[in-house]
């Protein structure tokens, strides 16, 4: 298993200045961040965001146009065979063979890391039991649903037990239960000492599982931080989502408690000052047709970053 | 530069995915396609030889299953290495997403490439070899012959395999790929001096049927009867030619992985 010396082995992979340019198109501008050990780092941004060409690139898949990932003492893009012999890649396409068994797909997979014959089917089966699919390894891909792709997927990128792994939109279009089932994994993945790198457009998950985030917009990171310091520093602590008055009327009292105004949905969000005010009162008094307060969330932070919501 | 550099282990690993899959699905993958040059052999060879009689090539009078036996060798090559660099090389790249989910384990870009020629080229040999086989068990080639063939096969399941990778790495919707099957592996099928001798076709046509890769490759494989004078040019243009559709499937795959 992984052996870290927890002292010296804090810092996992580095990525340095990553811009990536197609045409006269910047898609990502000038992206830097370290990702630890024992640690999920979360990329997120709605779709377009340059999520997907981040991690492209942190694997060699995607080639920058400007800067590098070192992995420990591997440069991604001039050596990126024996980076990706450490690393776990997770891509959000469904690329399982579909010739295979669900057992066949991770026995054939680990060939490519030189572990073969009695070696790989013990590696095979230990890894069905961490991903909790060992009564489905006779099953054909096209028997599986989505939930258990996303997990076989997660099993074959951790054959070689890698020491980073990421993971580019792993539950997109899977369903609460599943989504749920591959989060748990993701967390014992982090408690055996990976650092894991995700991306996703669900405020949710960013919020439940990320121990740090970094903000994309258009291919830049807006802001960086732990999901409650993101919160707190760009929020507060409560929100109000008001429908049935007029912007004009809202944008007045804003400004009068020194706190802002969105357009949200069919209405607005008013975020609440920290200090006690008679802000909410006020709205009351305005009579709107629904009047909702809530504790600020990782969604309400993006939409006063960028001002729109994720999709 | 180190990501296009390639080791014997992880060319032979992508070799040893798609041998796997083929291993799975043989019956459904393995008798069609290889009975078909056997079949031509069979069916032109009694049907057409009351008619034909004996063939003369390189000026010697010649039965006409020994002039097509060589000549269907070469068609089992051509069909099996051009379709498995073309149609199944484009499955693996566009529907599968097989060459990107290799791309996710310690393999380069040029391994997973070679480990894709090596397998449409080794199909190629399968079935260029069991025609073979056939023709020697029926007397009409030598086994020393075949043996000393297998090199030959080997250039042409090469050549045919980059032939059938650069369609897939050109084509964007599967259908296109009847474009180069009617354009060019068709009437070099036909053209190539497999059931007639060149010969008999109008200069124009004989001056172009000659250039086609297949026309080289025949008469090669039919070295037992006779080469042309200019052989060893016929040689170095299959080498050639091998070497500029390689070079092209390279730069036609390469930016869709690696972007």
């Amino acid at each position: 298993m992984l052996t870290l010396n927890p002292t010296t082995d804090t810092t996992a992979l580095v990525a340095h200045a990553l811009s990536k340019q197609y045409g006269e198109t910047p898609v990502v501008q000038d992206v830097s961040f370290t990702l630890n050990f024992r640690e999920i780092l979360g990329l997120l941004g709605p779709n377009g965001a340059g999520k997907t060409t981040i991690v492209g690139m942190l694997y060699g898949g995607v080639a920058p146009s400007r800067g590098f990932v070192q992995l420990g003492s591997t440069q991604v893009q001039s050596d990126g065979r024996t980076a990706r012999a450490k690393m776990g890649i997770v891509t959000q396409e469904d690329n399982l063979d579909p010739d295979f068994s669900v057992f066949e797909n991770l026995l054939h997979f680990a060939h490519h890391y030189r572990v073969v014959g009695k070696a790989a089917r013990k590696r095979v089966g230990e890894l069905l039991a961490q991903v909790r699919l060992e009564e489905h390894a006779q099953k054909r891909i096209d028997e599986l649903s989505g939930g258990l792709k996303r997990r076989l997927v997660l099993a074959r990128a951790l054959i070689n037990h890698p020491h980073v792994v990421f993971l580019d939109e792993p539950t997109t279009g899977l369903d609460p239960d599943a989504r749920q089932e591959f989060w748990k994994l993701v967390i014992d993945l982090k408690q055996q000492g990976c650092g894991v790198l995700l991306t996703t457009h669900y405020m949710d998950e960013a919020q439940r599982l990320c121990d740090r985030l970094l903000l994309l917009q258009q291919g830049q990171v807006i802001d960086q931080g732990t999901p409650i310091e993101l919160i707190d520093r760009t929020i507060g602590k409560e929100v109000v989502e008001i429908e049935g008055v007029d912007e004009a009327t809202l944008q007045a009292l804003a400004t009068q408690f020194n706190t802002w105004c969105r357009p949200f949905g069919s209405g607005y969000l008013l975020a609440l000052p920290l200090v006690p005010t008679p802000l909410w009162d006020h709205l009351v008094a305005a009579q709107p047709q629904r009047l909702t307060r809530r504790y600020a969330n990782l969604e309400d932070v993006f939409l006063r970053l960028t001002g729109k919501v994720l999709e | 530069m180190k990501r296009l550099s390639a080791t014997p282990w992880g060319v032979y690993s992508v070799w040893h995915r798609h041998a796997k899959v083929y291993q799975r699905t043989w019956l459904v993958n393995f008798l069609p396609p290889v009975t078909e040059p056997i079949m031509y052999l069979i069916a032109f060879g009694f049907g057409l030889s009351p008619l034909v009689g004996d063939i003369t090539y390189a000026g010697q009078p010649v039965s006409y299953l020994r002039f097509i036996a060589p000549a269907m060798i070469a068609i089992g090559v051509l069909f099996q290495s051009f379709f498995e660099g073309g149609y199944a090389s484009f499955i693996r790249l566009n529907f599968q997403k097989t060459w990107q989910a290799l791309l996710t384990a310690p393999l380069s870009f040029t391994e997973v490439f070679l480990g894709d020629w090596l397998w449409a080229a080794t199909k190629g040999m399968i079935a260029g070899s069991l025609t073979g086989l056939v023709a020697v068990i029926w007397g009409l080639y030598s086994p020393l012959n075949l043996l000393l063939s297998l090199p030959l096969m080997l250039l042409g399941s090469l050549l045919f395999g980059a032939m059938g990778l650069l369609t897939a790495g050109s084509v964007r919707q599967i259908d296109q790929i009847n474009i180069p099957i009617f354009l060019l592996i068709i009437p070099m099928f036909t053209l190539c001096g497999t059931y007639f001798p060149r010969e008999t076709l109008p200069p124009f046509l004989h001056a172009i049927a000659t250039v086609l890769p297949l026309s080289s490759m025949i008469d090669l494989l039919r070295w037992n009867l006779g080469l042309q004078p200019y052989w060893w040019l016929q040689l170095l243009w299959l080498i050639t030619l091998m070497l500029i559709f390689v070079s092209l499937a390279i730069r036609k795959i390469y930016p869709q992985l690696v972007k």
